[in-house]
């Protein structure tokens, strides 16, 4: 039952068809995983805190650089040094001390994930490594939990949403790795994959719209062009579907 | 048959900055080796010292996903192949 003050807060968004009191009833009984609290999980916490969700855990094990300033607008100067986490923290908690936020300062490894997500209804991919992502979308197709990869490259940003056992996975997709490296990025490009990322998983927990899933967003700003790629599930993948048979690419 | 090879940011610097190269071929692997002809360093950022495409290199034909045997698929005239290069910023 929302409050008064929660009526209030909210009203703008519970005047979108489609979320209504009902949806906005199920953003305060969502529960939320933001995987990465640096370029895109700073705009995606900002937002789904905002949108009123009423559980956030945030998972980073880094410490605030003054490198990290130009893209990861929930911390700033006076926060360098300190544990991202307990930064992004403050701010939202300021934002809106309505949601409930956890923070988990540890590194995600094949021994924690699984621990790490069980329990909640969505991840938001928030990474900077694709190791990790791919540790993630494991984890959620094992659980059984919607994953919303997002991820960036200088002026270019990519978007997709799984549901596991029902459509591609990222590993469907990306079938490789490459070396992790120092990336480019300017922060106007993460704060529109992070917030793309938001909106999707708003619209998975009120039930609204159609999710990115089986499509690759690909955000390309030195152009400002969107391009939809269709992917499909792989009935070989090694995530999702059966390796066993496949030809080991 | 004439094809446009839409190349990523990423890889630009291996193609003289290109950011669609018109190709010809008859499958998506005779197009990517025209491609290579054009410009060599594209080669050890598509393929494998054995002729494999890299796992993290996705090609696209008119907007859907190639794989499997991407390499064998027929393009026609007027097709556009696109690279696509994973990235993991975040």
């Amino acid at each position: 039952m929302l409050s008064r003050d929660e009526r209030q807060r909210y009203d703008r968004q519970i005047m979108i068809r489609g979320i209504g009191e009902e949806g906005q009833e199920k953003l305060k009984q969502a529960r939320v995983v933001i995987a990465g609290s640096g370029g895109l999980g700073s705009p995606a916490a900002i937002y789904l805190a905002a949108a009123g969700v009423g559980r956030i855990r945030l998972i980073d094990h880094d410490k605030v650089e003054l490198s990290n300033l130009n893209r990861q607008v929930l911390h700033w100067d006076k926060d360098i040094g300190r544990s991202k986490v307990d930064s992004a923290k403050e701010k939202l908690g300021q934002l809106n001390h309505e949601v409930s936020l956890e923070t988990v300062d540890e590194t995600i490894s094949e021994a924690n994930v699984s621990q790490l997500v069980a329990g909640f209804d969505i991840i938001l991919d928030a990474m900077d490594n694709l190791p990790t992502r791919y540790l993630l979308n494991k984890a959620a197709i094992d659980n059984r939990i919607p994953f919303v990869h997002g991820a960036v490259y200088g002026f270019e940003g990519r978007v997709m949403t799984i549901i596991p056992r029902q459509t591609a996975c990222l590993r469907c997709v990306y079938r490789g790795l490459i070396p992790q490296e120092k990336f480019p990025v300017i922060g106007v490009t993460p704060a529109i994959i992070g917030c793309i990322q938001a909106t999707e998983v708003i619209k998975y927990i009120v039930g609204t719209g159609h999710l990115l899933t089986n499509r690759l967003l690909v955000y390309d700003g030195l152009n400002m062009k969107f391009t939809e790629l269709i992917v499909r599930k792989d009935e070989y993948c090694e995530h999702c579907g059966n390796p066993e048979r496949g030809d080991g690419k | 048959m004439s094809i446009k090879l839409e190349i990523p940011s990423y890889l630009q610097p291996f193609a003289n900055d290109t950011e669609v190269a018109e190709i010809n071929g008859s499958t998506i692997g005779e197009c990517l080796n025209e491609l290579v002809k054009q410009f060599a360093d594209m080669k050890k950022m598509l393929f494998t010292r054995s002729g494999k495409l890299h796992g993290y290199v996705g090609i696209y034909l008119n907007g859907e996903d190639a794989y499997p045997n991407e390499l064998a698929k027929p393009v026609k005239d007027g097709d556009k192949l696109l690279i696509m290069y994973i990235v993991g910023g975040g």
